[in-house]
């Protein structure tokens, strides 16, 4: 570190740089049929190197990386060919984040640090296993990966900034078999806090939910009723709003939305409101400071159904004459008024599992494969397969319910359930 | 562009690590790579060169007795060859508990090869001012063409790939590339904003630079078209399908469902179907890192096994999958050259390369005369597989109604095509004869392990639920 900073000082049109270095250390396990197939490690360390040079009225940056067997021959002609790169940039100026010179740590909150990340694995696999699971039931593949991130940012402006940071990431294929047919579904579980019990309780929900694909069979008639998603379409639907409204769209000018823009048109439903945030409990995706070294707080996105701000990175934000607020990985939706576990009074699609909920502003379109539901009807619940849904993303966004109880999922915190109406089941 | 100096220098070291592992380890291999990955990108109001997602460079060390797996990913293996191989046989013994209920299987074969390959290519001779003057020329060519474009972005992705691969009876390197262009337009009509994207990819950077210039004009139409575009009337239709929707549906319909590592896990329903018809016997498909030069083309794996030329469904009936090592010991099986991994940072999966549709003989005129009313869907957005349960879903970027045999001006967007595998296969009454492939794909298994792929084929006639 120390000769890589002296040759970038030593340099003279490297005026400014930036190095970000990420150690990852993880412990991965794969499992075949309830037994051990593969155990993985892995060990490795990027150094990443921006060399920014102004020029005129332009800024330029290049960016190289540095590994363990650079000699320093190469390192040297890596910083020239990155300077020559960065004369060819002419992007508007900007300025680093400074800092003071001192080293600052911090810690993301986890409790995997009282923990092996092979330790970590091995209890993650005992909680997985011994999920209870109805008759017919299995995991037919599960993967699990612990990892551990150590990383820091410092720049030639004095700031100095390193995060430890925790992540898990379980996927799980639950299998229901029998005489008739075998089917599977898709789990993916990704926590930052280790709570065995949490874990077990989620993947047996999922073994139920497998249970319920066996008998589910495509509808003989047209089902017509409200829609229910759960949180992991919810995610992606709020992602997509989330997206369109970063500093870089809004300069760009790639989004569909700019600031004051209605995104939920003439409400019916609950009034959209959305946070984005840099840390939210229990998410993986939580961190204390961006790639810039931007310490990350909160930002109110969506007030009253409309977009009252941008949000992202330190570059974009100073070209739209904002503050910056760092690239925020969690967003959190306001909680609204549907009770979750009995959201419609008429008939409606409890919507278990997805292909991939296809959502696009462009053409006001929402929709998509649906592999597993619960069609509500009176006091009847009928599992369903072989169903798509589809329709106007602005009326479903007008008459959106969201239920009064959040869950945290990713990098979402918000809504367990919403309620969509309009929609057409074929 | 040559084999990587590093890898080069490390080729002994790799030799002595193998040496020091097979002592406790009956296979040893050793995978070290040099992805220099870099994009060249110019829009609206700022311009990059910066190094792409795939760039790495790093090794993965892959160990067996016969059954469970060992893999260590790490930067270097310079050094001490025994104090690395200490190290190494350390981080495992920690995993002794749960390897009491380990998977069995025979030990991987290891049949000796040694050789170098290479494909020749012209990356060396474009200077980064020449790519981003070219970037900056098209994308200034694409905001002049109409006042409705917001903003115009234009990409050189190119990527220069090295590999060493040592185990106990092999030592084989490769050194290939592979350049996409890509363009795209962001374009206002009234309150109506679309994107349209369009690309060419090939080995050679001046291949790419011939072709984007062509597709202005193309790309301006068919934003103009997003413009314009409807919804579809949700459906069953009769459709054609462009080569782009015919390789998603060869990738997502069926490629994912032959991965063998699928079926040691009992998540593939063709396991159930080797040997039996999957779909209307006019059709042939194929998968292959050697099946044709295009984005997923190399010559060995990343377990070292050569690539692949594998004709996956004959006629109508599904004659074989893909596999990579670990499956193909399991099974029992030969490995087809299809063990990939998204890094030297994670594992090898059973992955597919280059997979599409081969020709019929019908002229797509012929095709789209024979349809009453239904559409013709183009380019790819997305897919999702579902091998277990053969559903599927497929989104294109657009279509146009057919009616009474003719192409409209109707056009819908976006067209999600859904439904159940063999149905949609066994739907197929007309191909095409001619075959286009794809080269500017990522895939991934379920939502993670990305690679590069291409898929395609002819057009299709098939019958499908659009939504």
């Amino acid at each position: 570190m120390k000769n890589l900073i002296k040759a970038l000082q030593a340099h003279p049109q490297a005026e400014e740089y930036k190095i970000n270095i990420h150690k990852k250390e993880s412990c991965e396990l794969f499992y075949v049929m309830g037994k051990l197939e593969t155990v993985r490690r892995t060990d490795t360390c990027d150094t990443e190197v921006t060399v920014y040079v102004s020029h005129g009225a332009y800024k330029g940056d290049a960016k190289f990386f540095v590994y363990p067997s650079t000699t320093p021959q190469q390192l040297a002609q890596a910083i020239d060919e990155a300077v020559a790169r960065a004369l060819l940039i002419n992007n508007e100026s900007y300025e680093l984040p400074a800092g003071d010179g001192t080293a600052e740590e911090y810690a993301v909150e986890s409790n995997f640090g009282t923990y092996e990340p092979a330790q970590l694995a091995g209890a993650a696999a005992r909680a997985v296993f011994s999920a209870e699971a109805p008759e017919g039931t299995s995991l037919n593949a599960v993967e699990i990966f612990i990892n551990r991130h150590t990383e820091t940012v410092l720049n030639s402006r004095g700031l100095h900034r390193t995060q430890v940071r925790y992540d898990a990431m379980v996927e799980a294929i639950p299998t229901c078999s029998g005489e008739a047919q075998s089917v599977e579904l898709y789990e993916q579980l990704r926590f930052s806090s280790f709570d065995a019990a949490q874990l077990s309780s989620r993947i047996a929900a999922k073994m139920t939910e497998v249970k319920a694909r066996y008998s589910a069979a495509a509808p003989t008639a047209p089902l017509t009723g409200s829609v229910v998603l759960g949180a992991q379409e919810l995610s992606e639907l709020f992602w997509c709003i989330a997206d369109d409204a970063g500093y870089a769209a809004a300069y760009g000018q790639t989004g569909v939305f700019k600031k004051g823009d209605a995104v939920q048109k003439e409400p019916v439903g609950d009034i959209l409101g959305i946070t984005m945030a840099g840390a939210v409990s229990g998410s993986p995706r939580s961190a204390a400071f961006d790639a810039d070294g931007l310490l990350l707080g909160s930002i109110r996105l969506v007030e009253g159904g409309r977009l009252v701000n941008y949000y992202g990175s330190n570059r974009y934000g100073q070209y739209l004459g904002e503050v910056p607020t760092g690239v925020l990985e969690c967003i959190c939706v306001d909680a609204g008024t549907a009770d979750a576990a009995d959201p419609v009074q008429g008939p409606w699609l409890e919507v278990l599992s997805m292909s991939g909920l296809q959502v696009d502003f462009y053409t006001d379109y929402i929709g998509g494969e649906v592999r597993l539901a619960l069609w509500h009807d009176g006091g009847n619940v009928t599992p369903v397969t072989g169903i798509s849904i589809a329709g106007s993303l602005a009326e479903v966004l007008s008459g959106i319910r969201l239920s009064a109880q959040t869950t945290v999922q990713g990098g979402y915190c918000g809504p367990e359930k919403a309620v969509l109406d309009g929609m057409k089941i074929f | 562009m040559s084999f990587s100096v590093f890898l080069e220098s490390r080729r002994a070291a790799a030799k002595a690590l193998v040496a020091e592992l097979k002592k406790n380890f009956a296979y040893t291999s050793v995978l070290g790579a040099d992805i220099r990955a870099r994009s060249v990108r110019a829009d609206k109001n700022t311009s990059a060169i910066s190094p792409g997602r795939d760039t790495e460079c790093g090794f993965v060390i892959k160990l067996s007795n016969g059954g469970a797996f060992f893999e260590y990913s790490l930067d270097d293996i310079a050094g001490d060859a025994s104090v690395l191989a200490a190290g190494i046989t350390d981080a495992f013994r920690l995993n002794e508990e749960l390897l009491a209920d380990a998977v069995t299987g025979a030990l991987p074969a290891d049949e000796p090869l040694v050789r170098s390959f290479v494909r020749e290519n012209d990356i060396g001779e474009f200077s980064e001012q020449a790519l981003l003057d070219f970037c900056t020329q098209q994308k200034d060519a694409l905001l002049a063409k109409s006042e409705n474009v917001r903003n115009a972005v234009v990409i050189l992705g190119s990527i220069e790939v090295s590999k060493l691969f040592v185990s106990v009876n092999r030592e084989l390197d490769q050194n290939y590339a592979w350049i996409n262009g890509t363009m795209w337009v962001v374009y206002q009509s009234g309150e109506r904003v679309v994107q349209s994207f369009d690309g060419a990819s090939s080995h050679r950077i001046a291949d790419v630079l011939a072709q984007l210039p062509a597709l202005q004009d193309k790309l301006l139409k068919k934003a103009q078209m997003l413009a314009a575009a409807k919804p579809v009337t949700p459906g069953v239709y009769d459709v054609i399908t462009d080569p782009s929707i015919s390789g998603l549906i060869a990738h997502e319909a069926f490629g994912h469902g032959v991965e063998l590592d699928q079926f040691v896990k009992d998540r593939a329903l063709a396991k159930q179907y080797m040997g039996k018809y999957v779909a209307s016997p006019i059709v042939n498909m194929r998968d292959g890192a050697a099946s044709t030069l295009s984005a997923a083309s190399y010559f060995f794996d990343d377990d070292g096994v050569p690539a692949g030329d594998t004709q996956i469904i004959k006629d109508g009936i599904l004659v074989a999958g893909i596999s990579d090592l670990a499956s193909a010991a399991q099974l029992g099986l030969a490995p087809t050259g299809n063990g990939r991994r998204e890094s030297t940072r994670r594992k090898a999966y059973s992955r597919m390369t280059n997979t599409f549709f081969e020709k019929g003989t019908d002229k797509l005129e012929d095709m789209i005369a024979s349809i009453k009313h239904g559409y013709m869907l183009f380019e790819t957005n997305n897919g999702m597989e579902d091998p277990k349960n053969w559903a599927i879903q497929c989104v294109a970027e657009y279509g146009i109604e057919i009616v009474d045999g003719k192409l409209t001006e109707n056009v819908v967007s976006p067209v999600v095509m859904s439904g159940y595998v063999p149905d949609l296969l066994n739907s197929i009454t007309m191909i095409s004869d001619e075959v286009k492939i794809t080269g500017a794909g990522s895939c991934g298994k379920g939502y993670k392990e990305w690679v590069r792929v291409s898929d395609g084929g002819p057009a299709l006639k098939v019958k499908v639920k659009l939504g």
